[in-house]
């Protein structure tokens, strides 16, 4: 098993970084741990390079622009079961508030933007929260009703420091996109919970704590990678 | 009869002759029984109610078109592009990573990565390639986001320019020709066969006007399929196969002889009377792929 990471981690493996492993041709079962796996970012470089190196990776190239486009996300998840809100996918305010009401979590589909989404409780608050979103009406967005209230936790590899339902749907998500480390966005509806959406995390939000649920994760690969590859 | 839903912006309609295009291939559906429907940003929810979906749009993995492409794709129906064409050709990293893997004979081509930046890594290109050099972000379409830099000053602000969107940027050996072959492609097979010329004085088919947005495009001279050499399609359909089996339009390079690739890209441009001069049946190809 290959480790690829540009995080300092606290295990005694032998650890690749990206750019070291970007020019190599290392053929292994690669376990990609990077903060941020975006479109175009080292992170997404380094399981296309496995990819096509032939490598069997963890996340897949794949994965990751599905999980980060929001759409995509919730469709797919909703395809595996895991509780999500209905969603549309639209520039027009009209749309969504035929569609939902008020108020809505409102999500980026847009090259640029990545982190966060915007509550809109009316009429004025919607407008805003399209035109930023969208890049000035460029692009779309990904509107959902707001039923609960929305809530944001880590997940490294599926854990989350949460338990009950939380810790079951990081679990699902994980199940379906094998995405290491991301921060869900749930929306929580008394004891029901919905996946809304998924954002990288910041390097500076790995904690200690972190470090050690992904060094125990990978020892629980390396002892029985094949099994785990799913 | 089949309902396909043609997903389009509002810039597809600036052009009359992509306008003229995107007609036929409505007139080319209907004449075959199909239902043909524009679809566009505010009606994406339609998309179940269609059976087959044709992306004009411009396509990337950041991009609307490919919540559409992927949508249509996990719906079950039938959809040009397909999520993994975008995927490909929309990073040009993907696109060469493939090549080299599959051997299909490309422009010289090296991979510069964001920590590379510096004097003696550029020093290294520039002794490889000779000079000028192009570099490539791996989202360029329609001629942008490609540029031809001769010193390490250029190099570094062009560098540091498509650094800000992506980790890893494309480097190639300058090779001007007076035209870019064209070879449209669908399902393995070849759809039209065009020359791309490069307008007097620049070095590639697109070129921005100096102190202007708008571009100056150089002609396209079509030939009939038939006609063009088989080693150019030969090499077209090589390059398309490691990608898939959808529509292509594959730059191609012919220098002392060689075909050279110099990329395969999804969402290939149809406007009336280029692509279509010599081979008018295009539009019942596509429709008919669509529908089977």
């Amino acid at each position: 098993m290959l480790v690829v990471s540009n995080i300092d981690l606290t295990i005694n493996l032998p650890i690749v970084t990206p750019s070291k492993f970007l020019e190599s041709s290392i053929k292994d079962f690669t376990l990609n741990i990077n903060n941020d796996y975006r479109y175009l970012k080292t992170g997404y470089y380094v399981s296309l390079h496995a990819e096509v190196l032939g490598n069997r990776v963890i996340p897949s190239s794949q994965d990751v622009i599905d999980a980060y486009k929001t759409p995509i996300l919730l469709l797919r998840a909703s395809k595996a079961e895991i509780p999500t809100m209905p969603y549309l996918v639209t520039g027009s305010v009209k749309h969504i508030m035929l569609e939902f009401g008020f108020p809505v979590v409102i999500f980026p589909v847009n090259p640029f933007s990545y982190e966060g989404f915007r509550i809109a409780g009316n009429r004025s608050a919607l407008y805003r929260a399209i035109k930023s979103l969208s890049m000035n009406y460029k692009f779309t967005v990904c509107a959902q009703p707001l039923k609960g209230e929305m809530f944001t936790c880590k997940s490294i590899f599926g854990r989350t420091s949460f338990g009950g339902n939380i810790q079951w749907l990081s679990e699902k998500v994980y199940d379906l996109f094998k995405i290491p480390i991301c921060k869900l966005h749930i929306q929580r509806l008394k004891s029901e919970v919905y996946l809304c959406g998924i954002e990288p995390a910041k390097k500076e939000e790995i904690i200690r704590e972190d470090l050690k649920e992904i060094s125990q994760a990978i020892l629980r690969f390396s002892g029985d990678g094949e099994n785990l590859v799913g | 009869m089949a309902n396909i839903a043609c997903f389009v912006e509002k810039y597809n309609f600036t052009d009359p002759r992509e306008t003229a295009a995107l007609e036929k291939f409505k007139t080319a559906a209907e004449r075959l029984q199909h239902k043909f429907n524009f679809m566009f940003r505010e009606s994406l929810s339609e998309i179940p109610k269609y059976d087959a979906v044709f992306i004009r749009a411009t396509t990337d993995p950041l991009y609307t078109a490919y919540v559409v492409s992927k949508t249509a794709w996990e719906l079950g129906l039938k959809v040009v592009d397909d999520p993994k064409s975008i995927q490909i050709c929309g990073n040009k990293i993907h696109l060469y990573e493939l090549f080299q893997k599959h051997g299909v004979s490309h422009i010289p081509t090296i991979f510069l990565y964001k920590d590379e930046l510096h004097h003696k890594k550029v020093l290294e290109i520039f002794r490889t390639f000779g000079r000028p050099i192009v570099m490539k972000a791996p989202y360029t379409s329609f001629s942008k986001y490609v540029e031809k830099v001769a010193c390490e000053t250029s190099f570094r602000d062009v560098a540091k320019r498509f650094f800000r969107k992506s980790d890893v940027l494309v480097v190639q050996k300058f090779m001007p020709t007076a035209f870019d072959w064209r070879v449209g492609v669908l399902n393995g097979e070849v759809l039209y066969v065009c020359k791309y010329m490069v307008p007097k004085g620049r070095w590639k088919h697109g070129a921005k006007r100096k102190g202007k947005p708008s571009f100056v495009w150089g002609r396209t001279v079509t030939l009939k399929r038939e006609n063009a050499p088989a080693k150019l399609k030969e090499t077209a359909l090589k390059a398309c196969s490691i990608i898939g089996s959808g529509l292509y339009g594959v730059d191609i390079k012919e220098t002392n002889g060689d075909y050279v690739v110099v990329e395969v890209n999804d969402n290939p441009s149809i406007y009336a009377g280029y692509e279509d001069f010599r081979d008018r049946d295009i539009y019942d190809k596509v429709i008919t792929y669509l529908v089977n």
